[in-house]
């Protein structure tokens, strides 16, 4: 792909040069492929082409034959099972008697979307509109789901299951995380010892924080056995209710990924220029003023920059689940990604690629939303 | 009123602006540093608390974790080393001569992993002591796709921040359409691969000659950037599936070569953003200093940018070696027998008829993040120097 | 490889370059002889380093061509060009010693290290750097680093040095020294050296002909002497000389300068209705009310050390006279200042152009 690029290597090379050193020559003319070539060529084979190949196995029934694969085309089936077919439950939830309450949400929802959006209209470019327009469909879909489901006491499906680790789960890990990060920069002794012992579960292998979970969550064996024994929850298991089995999911989640934000707020927070603070500190500011009028602001664009980098890393969640519960009960912990490996696990490559598709779309379109109307935002009103 | 009356006396402090007051500009008050100090406790003993747990237990024996919670070593229960000798010790292959054995392919085989692009670590017949054998390649993949991450991404984020390209965007789209097409005529005609991918080669390069002059939008290096970085939101489980189908084509499923490629496919975005920033900073009259006095490209990022950016490359490939060594999706489709690595060897201890054998998994487990115990200390020391901050600022 | 003692002559043609929409340099024009120090002075922003980086070939062009020596270089790659040049950063390798900094050059150009080890020596001596050669730059003083590019610059006896600037990072003590030395080294080695600066003294003192910048036009190219002595136009008048040429609004007519009523006598003759007559402080002198050519009012009187700064109010405008030291003339007095004709410049207002 970078057949053409423009190197400002000027023309010829003088006489009495030698071969070894016209190579040199040729490599260095052309450094601008060769340094670049690479990258996108391993790029191409291993991440476009697997994408675009993976979308025939979205629109395709794919069976194993003696000489390889064999695809059948069956158009949008695969998508549409996921939405008004057999798997329905499973992806989406439960979505059939609808409450008032819910009708009463789905309704505000979508006026509050439509009024976003049409406002925007005086602002936004064409371009900025299309993607607008896709956002509003995006939330108004999502928002009909969660009203049918949750909103109407129905069982929720693996999108929403995803949903809520990302945005309950990176929300909580990111309070959690600041305010560490902001404790640790007082002026506290012992800083580097913290800053050590917090950073650690982020580099566990995200499998042994599973499996260290499960044993620790263990209501017979497990360290806390006691203590639920004494309030008398003995008989009490986890692992049996839905929420509380995503709850526990949510709590080993932040116990690997909290130290993400923790690290990257505390090296925020310890960038803000010392004469800032200090000055306010003169002045008689309290801490809390300080904090709000001038920590914060300082470190926001940081702080939605990280959130951005953290949603994006939640959505392929699959190692927790699938060790501390197995997805179960039913497939209450499922995430979509683990949703979409069982499927490929009974064969059905079309199925299991139409889900790992659905959940590309919802990463991209959400990512892509928090990254042009809250991260450019805050970039932008940094700069200025 | 007289000066006097505003100087500060501590004496005429009430108790509770003794308790709730900061004594001094950049000090803590009592009261603050008793709830900041118990508030980091707490979350020490969090996370700490499920690290020891699995250490002890894998000196537990059956026992000493099947009849209950038991908390600290020699005092409620007896240690021993039972889980440790049967991963190391009773494991028939795992002796002296069998490892010696195994180490000197370890370094043959890589050799000859330089040497010749298609190998794997074959003579891994099943005669090996498990852990052995998944050490090894934990240790092999991650450091094989870490080096060829960070050395394949610096090159492509030096050159993003350095030279100029302008890569036609209709020629773009002209590749996208005939990829395309070529996975349309395999999937669905049932052309071979190779020949429906040289004509659209062809074609490619063919329309590319011919429609020069009429696209006219070219992308820029910001897109360019921008397009590498995104890669990083694609969720694995989009392309193993097709992943695991070309390899199979290919005859490279379950081999090293196939995860080492991927995960430094999938470490790339990281390498190139963190690298692009490292580099955009560094004064670029040293590079042109070196030019004039006659260095090419590929020496001066060797010789003056790359040890310039030294601590920032230590932290990265740091950050890499971790990522790769944890992995687990892509070991779970891609690898399944020979080049098990670590994460799949943990979750096959799973499995068991007779129940879980808690205490020989964390034994397994403690093997598995001991290292990255011991990079993250390292990493640690870079990111509180501000390493790795800067690219996050956007 | 060149002998020292080998001149190259270096010529601009037509030489224009833009970046995007802004022109930064326009239709330039410079032919340098072969042994010659030639300054490029200039405001920033006026193309004095765009020049010399199109010369040196980390810029290209966007017309027009660069020769050295007769040898079009226009297209050539930098390292063929047989120029080395000294940056106003210096350029120094952070992680490098200065004798790996000075050897560098001939480092890549694949020599002997025994042969790179006795050049390296003897151009740090040249510099008198030979004791500080396994240091590395972060434990050298400004000027220390300053010698080092200098060594790093000569060591591979290029036909044509650049500098960009090279004394601006130091102190003004310092400057003083190393401007001597640069001085004495280029006189020595007799290379052609191109040198881009803003500061007025480097360019008087440095060069054999000084080259005026100002928006990407050469304003004129002259020696030091001719600059001062004779400027092209109201720009160089006003540019060249501290403190700057002092003018006076007003028309010319036929050999009289009128402003303000008064006629001034001048060795120009025109008519121009919108004129500028230039004259510096230092040309100027003082007398009592009735006998200067003009009479003001003193605006405020500085002592400067060795003279007085007097500056007096003419209309509009001021004039700044330098008095001898021992002038007492208080704020709001009268007083005479008179010009002799021979030292007066008449310029056109409109295009700055000097009339004669």
């Amino acid at each position: 792909m970078p057949t053409d690029t423009t190197i400002s290597q000027p023309g010829a090379i003088p006489a009495g040069v030698s071969r070894r050193e016209r190579l040199a020559e040729w490599v260095d003319r052309n450094s601008g492929t060769f340094f670049i070539a690479p990258a996108v060529t391993l790029i191409l084979i291993f991440a476009i082409f697997p994408t675009i190949y993976s979308i025939f196995f979205a629109l395709s029934r794919v069976r194993f034959t003696s000489d390889g694969l064999q695809f059948r085309f069956v158009g949008l089936r695969n998508f549409s099972k996921q939405f008004f077919g057999s798997s329905e439950v499973h992806f989406l939830g439960r979505t059939d008697p609808v409450s008032l309450f819910g009708y009463a949400c789905f309704a505000a929802v979508v006026i509050a979307v439509l009024y976003w959006w049409i406002r925007s209209f005086r602002t936004s470019t064409w371009v900025g509109m299309l993607g607008r327009t896709i956002s509003a469909a995006m939330a108004i879909f999502l928002s009909w789901i969660l009203c049918a489901s949750l909103l109407s006491g129905n069982s929720i499906g693996t999108l929403y299951t995803t949903l809520f680790y990302v945005i309950i789960g990176c929300g909580i890990q990111f309070v959690i995380g600041t305010g560490l990060a902001f404790l640790c920069s007082q002026p506290i002794s012992g800083k580097n010892f913290f800053r050590v012992i917090f950073f650690i579960p982020l580099m566990i292998t995200p499998l042994g924080v599973g499996y260290a979970m499960r044993m620790v969550a263990d209501v017979t064996k497990g360290p806390f056995e006691p203590l639920l024994q004494a309030i008398g929850l003995s008989d009490w298991v986890w692992s049996a209710d839905a929420w509380s089995a995503r709850f526990m999911m949510m709590v080993s989640d932040s116990w690997q990924w909290i130290p993400f934000i923790f690290i990257c707020m505390l090296a925020a927070l310890e960038n803000i220029p010392r004469d800032h603070v200090e000055a306010a500190q003169v002045d008689g500011a309290s801490s809390v003023q300080i904090f709000r009028e001038i920590t914060w602001p300082q470190v926001l664009p940081v702080a939605v920059s990280v959130l951005l980098i953290r949603m994006i890393e939640a959505f392929k969640i699959v190692d927790l689940p699938n060790i501390m519960t197995g997805g179960g009960p039913g497939s209450a912990t499922e995430s979509m990604t683990l949703h979409s490996m069982y499927i490929w696990r009974a064969n059905d490559f079309g199925q299991s690629a139409a889900i790992a598709y659905l959940l590309l779309l919802l990463t991209v379109v959400t990512c892509a939303s928090f990254f042009n109307y809250v991260v450019m935002g805050q970039i932008r009103k940094a700069r200025a | 009123m007289s000066n006097a009356s505003y100087r500060f006396r501590e004496s005429e402090r009430t108790l509770m602006q003794r308790l709730f007051e900061a004594p001094a500009v950049g000090k803590m008050s009592p009261v603050a540093k008793i709830v900041a100090y118990s508030l980091l406790a707490v979350w020490s003993v969090f996370v700490l608390f499920p690290i020891y747990w699995v250490i002890i237990t894998s000196f537990k024996d059956a026992a000493a974790v099947n009849q209950g919670p038991f908390y600290i070593p020699f005092v409620d229960f007896h240690p021993t080393l039972d889980a440790w000798r049967t991963q190391f010790t009773e494991d028939s292959f795992c002796t002296v001569g069998a490892i010696g054995r195994q180490l000197w392919l370890l370094v043959y085989n890589s050799f000859v992993f330089v040497v010749s692009p298609v190998v794997s670590l074959d003579p891994m017949e099943p005669q090996i002591c498990k852990i052995y054998l998944a050490f090894t390649n934990s240790v092999v993949i991650s450091i094989f796709s870490t080096a060829v991450c960070v050395i394949v991404g610096s090159m492509a984020a030096y050159a993003l921040a350095r030279i100029q390209y302008a890569p036609r965007f209709g020629n773009i789209m002209m590749f996208v359409l005939l990829l395309v097409g070529v996975i349309f005529a395999t999937t669905y005609a049932g052309i071979p691969w190779w020949a429906s991918s040289s004509v659209a080669l062809a074609f490619f390069f063919f329309l590319v000659r011919a429609l020069r002059g009429y696209f006219k939008m070219h992308l820029r290096n910001g897109d360019i950037l921008f397009w590498i970085i995104s890669q990083r939101i694609l969720p694995p489980i989009v392309v193993v599936i097709p992943l695991y189908v070309m390899f199979q084509a290919v005859g490279l499923l379950d081999t090293h070569l196939a995860l080492i490629l991927l995960y430094a496919v999938a470490n790339m975005p990281i390498v190139v953003w963190l690298m692009y920033d490292f580099f955009s900073n560094l004064p670029i009259e040293l590079e042109e200093s070196a030019q004039l006095d006659g260095a090419t490209r590929p020496y001066i990022f060797w010789d003056i940018v790359l040890p310039l950016t030294r601590p920032g490359l230590a932290a990265t490939t740091l950050l890499i070696l971790v990522l790769s060594w944890n992995e687990y999706l892509f070991a779970v489709f891609l690898a399944t027998v020979k080049v098990q690595t670590m994460p799949i060897m943990v979750a096959a201890k799973n499995a068991g008829e007779k129940g879980v054998f808690w205490w020989e998994m964390c034994a397994v487990i403690v093997v598995m993040i001991i290292p990255v115990i011991v990079m993250a200390i390292l990493l640690t020391r870079f990111i509180s120097k501000g390493v790795l901050l800067g690219a996050v600022k956007g | 490889m060149a002998e020292y003692g080998h001149k190259a002559s270096v010529r601009f043609e037509n030489v224009e370059k833009s970046f995007g929409d802004v022109k930064v340099l326009r239709d330039f024009d410079l032919e340098v002889e072969p042994g010659e120090f030639v300054v490029l002075l200039g405001a920033s922003g006026s193309g004095k380093t765009t020049a010399l980086r199109i010369l040196s070939g980390l810029e290209q062009p966007s017309a027009g061509s660069v020769h050295i020596d007769e040898r079009n270089v226009t297209e050539i790659l930098p390292k063929y060009r047989d120029i080395s040049m000294v940056f106003q950063s210096y350029a120094l390798y952070p992680h490098k010693t200065v004798a790996e900094n000075i050897g560098f050059p001939l480092r890549v150009r694949g020599m002997e290290k025994a042969e790179i080890d006795a050049a390296t020596l003897d151009s740090a001596r040249q510099v008198q750097l030979e004791s500080l050669l396994e240091r590395y730059p972060r434990e050298l003083s400004g000027g220390q680093r300053q010698r080092v590019a200098l060594a790093r610059a000569i060591i591979r006896r290029p036909s044509v040095f650049l500098m960009d600037e090279p004394l601006s990072n130091l102190d003004a003590k310092l400057r003083g020294h190393m401007r001597a030395q640069l001085k004495h080294m280029q006189k020595s080695l007799g290379t052609t050296t191109i040198y881009v600066t803003h500061d007025q003294i480097e360019a008087m003192t440095l060069a054999h002909r000084v080259a005026i910048l100002e928006r990407g036009i050469l304003q004129q190219l002259a020696t030091p002497a001719e600059i001062y002595n004779d400027p092209a136009n109201l720009f160089v008048a006003q540019f060249i000389g501290s403190p700057p040429m002092n003018v006076i609004h007003g028309k010319l007519d036929g050999q009289d300068f009128v402003t303000n009523g008064v006629r001034v006598q001048t060795t120009a003759s025109g008519q121009i209705e919108d004129g500028v007559m230039g004259v510096r402080p230092e040309d100027c002198s003082l007398a009592t009310p009735s006998e200067g050519t003009l009479t003001c009012k003193i605006y405020t009187n500085e002592l400067i050390g060795d003279h007085a700064l007097v500056t007096v109010e003419w209309g509009d405008d001021q004039i700044s006279v330098k008095a001898p030291k021992d002038f007492t003339g208080e704020q709001g007095d009268e007083v005479g200042v008179h010009i002799p004709r021979n030292h007066i410049f008449v310029f056109d207002r409109a295009d700055g152009r000097r009339v004669r």
